[in-house]
């Protein structure tokens, strides 16, 4: 061996240098948001319909192409919009002068590439500035992952309750054992019911499953149905833009919320990329999402972030993909939520692109449960960073979405919701969850301290229950049976908005009250300092008295 | 030759490292793998023997590409597949889906293609997919998503408990490790490899019976 520089044997063995990094491979589309690959931005239109879409022909589209010129583009700005200078246009975006709904006016006329043009022209700081001023909910919100290794139910409600004391408006948990689904779904609704009333749930497992828990009512809304920039992985995905539209009209029918998922690499990741920039590719998702008439998307390149983490500019065009919806008018539940990095500083910078502008949702979402317990495979934040992110909101004075709270108060909250979860379990005739399985539940720090289930029975059991029907109001009146009036009337709650529709409005999330907080209601009206949302009043003395802070009156 | 301080402390160093095992390796081309000697017998047939395991891998599996994403040669891979099922009692049958490298989709061919209706679906660097004829194409009896965690002995597990699918039991599912830190070490490379995969994916081709000499 060379003899080697000390400075660098440090250097290598730096958490930094674990992370793998790729070179740009433009022929099959790594890189970030530049590739000579990438259509050059026009339209035509002949009698208010799309003839030409970003230099091709209707003769040529694919399924994308006709699927955005037809229901995303609005025909009557398009001109106007296309003409504009895309640096202008830029500018605008961080003017304070010039108001969202004029950007908004203009933006949904535009084409992929012409807002790939825009966007491509803005440093991270002014896409921040933008994210700011288009976010369409005034108030920006946070959401959670709950979920653990075991699937144990107990260990669920409790981190459900939890987190959605601790502030988070959505929780969202998968499976490790596919079948489990319905199970984890029912855990962590009746945990965050026990936790704040209102908060919003999901169960994120394949389409046609999550859409049953969702009508049955054992969650409030979802989020994993993933739309793709280009045909052949849409094809490998077993769908089209017409499949998917359909999902989403299902959900909308029976009153729930849902937003779409795509992110910056994933068809470049499934190898079907076309050469073009990842930064192109999401914009053609988040017009797809446009054009299918759904309120939201989550992005921020998701599970794929390993990749453009790799490259460079990567997380530039993550933040960008982030204003490229907002930019159209959608909800934005902008990522932040996988592992991309083992360097603490990176996994930092990359978070404050959403958590200093806020976002609709800054996370989707943070870890509730310590990472190992997390089953999207980690997220970039995990319940023991809890701190940590509560000092940040009080250094900079910035609402992250969470709140501080005292030990005594959550493991009141994580035993109640572990002992409602038995209480159900018995009415409903699931598995018993036992007292041992309780009490290890309110401490734990994770599922290694949770006693094991009889996995086999369990799954036969939860679907038995789906088999026989069971829905949301059988775990009301399982609650309502054993005193837990409470919980129930937060489960009931929620079922009751399905029917009255109001949360979905575009990005709607809900009170304790049940009140929904929307871009119709709550819109964001940024014009620079002064305006906007701002962290003061009542909201900033709750944020700033983190217990670990010592009072003069102390000393 | 003179040996300096410097060299020695560099010795017991590294001797240390590697008793230690406390450095973890990294991504650095490995040394090559040889082609897995592969015999194609012909179109894929369904099968009607109810003894029987599909396993189904992507064109470049074994030829063009040759290990895992953490370099377990792809030879290993299907024996330690293959011992599990026979261990179970049962046969394993191999064939090649040609006209796609996505996982999900290639399991459900073997699947469909399985006299038991089980298959198993395997691309290059090691992500895996235990799935059964009736259910839809995206779903799955087990998934085996991060390909850097899918070891060895995962793979003789997923044969086992492929097989026992296949005669009917409910087995437990094998257990799912989770490595919050494989995606920053390993998507990029994913990315890479599944580009190369796909490469050699032929649309039009149906897929084939091989037959191999491990």
């Amino acid at each position: 061996m060379a003899k080697r520089q000390k400075r660098f044997e440090v250097l290598e063995q730096r958490p930094v240098n674990k992370d793998g990094f790729i070179k740009e491979w433009v022929e099959v589309g790594l890189v970030a948001m530049d590739s000579p690959n990438d259509p050059k931005p026009g339209i035509k239109i002949e009698g208010g319909r799309v003839v030409e879409l970003d230099g091709k022909r209707r003769d040529d589209f694919d399924m994308i192409d006709a699927w955005i010129a037809d229901h995303c583009i609005d025909t009557s700005v398009a001109e106007e919009a296309m003409g504009f200078d895309s640096l202008k246009f830029a500018r605008m975006l961080v003017d304070i002068n010039v108001p969202r709904a004029e950007i908004v006016r203009l933006s949904v006329g535009m084409t992929p590439a012409k807002l790939l043009d825009v966007l491509k022209r803005m440093n991270v700081v002014e896409l921040m500035m933008a994210m700011q001023k288009l976010r369409p909910r005034r108030t920006p919100s946070n959401q959670a992952h709950v979920t653990n290794l075991k699937d144990t139910p107990a260990l669920l409600a409790a981190d459900a309750a939890e987190g959605a004391y601790r502030g988070f408006t959505e929780l969202e948990t998968t499976v490790g054992v596919g079948r489990y689904a319905p199970m984890n779904a029912l855990s962590i609704l009746v945990g965050s019911q026990t936790g704040r009333p209102g908060a919003l749930t999901q169960c994120a497992v394949e389409e046609a499953l999550e859409l049953t828990m969702g009508m049955r009512g054992l969650t409030a809304y979802a989020e994993t149905v993933s739309v793709y920039g280009t045909e052949q992985v849409f094809v490998d995905g077993d769908d089209t833009p017409w499949s998917k539209g359909f999902l989403a009209s299902a959900y909308a029918s029976r009153g729930l919320k849902m937003r779409y998922t795509s992110g910056t690499g994933s068809e470049v990741q499934m190898g079907y990329a076309e050469g073009k920039s990842m930064l192109y590719l999401e914009i053609r998702c988040v017009m797809i999402t446009k054009a299918a008439g759904v309120q939201g998307l989550q992005n921020g390149s998701i599970s794929v972030i390993g990749v453009p983490g790799a490259v460079p500019g990567g997380i530039r065009a993550v933040l960008a993909e982030n204003v490229a919806t907002v930019l159209v008018d959608l909800e934005v539940a902008s990522g932040n939520d996988q592992t991309f990095t083992h360097s603490p500083i990176r996994n930092t910078a990359r978070m404050l692109m959403q958590f200093l502008p806020g976002t609709d949702l800054i996370f989707s979402g943070y870890s509730a449960v310590p990472n190992y317990d997390n089953m999207f495979a980690g997220s970039t934040h995990d319940c023991d960073d809890y701190d940590d992110y509560l000092v940040l909101q009080r250094d900079l004075q910035v609402d992250g979405g969470l709140r501080p709270v005292r030990e005594q108060e959550v493991v009141e909250i994580r035993n109640k919701a572990a002992r409602a979860l038995q209480a159900v379990f018995e009415e409903l005739g699931l598995p018993a969850i036992t007292d041992e399985e309780v009490e290890a539940a309110t401490y734990a720090h994770g599922s290694k301290e949770m006693p094991d289930r009889n996995v086999p029975e369990d799954l036969r059991a939860i679907e038995s229950f789906m088999k026989r029907g069971g829905t949301g109001l059988d775990v009301v009146r399982a609650l309502a049976k054993r005193g837990f009036n409470d919980v129930g009337e937060g489960v009931l709650g929620m079922l009751k908005e399905k029917v009255s529709g109001d949360y979905l409005h575009t990005s709607a999330i809900f009170d304790e009250r049940f009140e929904v907080l929307s871009a119709v209601n709550d819109p964001n009206d940024y014009q620079g300092p002064g305006t906007g949302y701002r962290l003061e009043g009542e909201r900033w003395e709750l944020l700033k008295n983190i217990p670990q802070a010592i009072s003069p009156e102390e000393v | 030759m003179n040996i300096t301080e410097d060299m020695v402390k560099e010795i017991i160093l590294e001797v240390l490292q590697q008793m230690q095992g406390n450095r973890e390796p990294a991504i650095t081309p490995q040394k090559d793998v040889p082609p897995i000697q592969i015999k194609e017998v012909g179109a894929a047939r369904p099968g009607t023997d109810r003894n029987e395991v599909v396993i189904g891998v992507p064109p470049a599996f074994g030829t063009a590409m040759t290990k895992t994403i953490i370099d377990i040669p792809h030879r290993e891979v299907l024996r330690e597949m293959m011992a599990g099922i026979e261990e179970e009692g049962l046969k394993p049958r191999l064939v090649r889906v040609n006209k796609t490298a996505d996982v999900g989709f290639i399991a459900h061919e073997a699947a469909k293609l399985s006299g038991s209706g089980i298959g198993i679906g395997t691309i290059s660097r090691g992500t895996t997919v235990i799935h059964q004829k009736d259910l839809a194409p995206l779903q799955n009896l087990e998934l085996f998503s991060q390909s850097p965690l899918v070891e060895r002995e995962t793979f003789r597990a997923i044969g086992r408990n492929a097989a026992k699918y296949a005669k009917g039991e409910q087995p437990s599912p094998v257990p799912v490790r989770n490595d919050p830190m494989a995606r920053p070490r390993y998507q990029g490379l994913a990315a890479l490899l599944h580009n190369k995969e796909v490469q050699y994916v032929k649309a039009d081709r149906p897929s084939t019976e091989i037959s191999v000499q491990l």
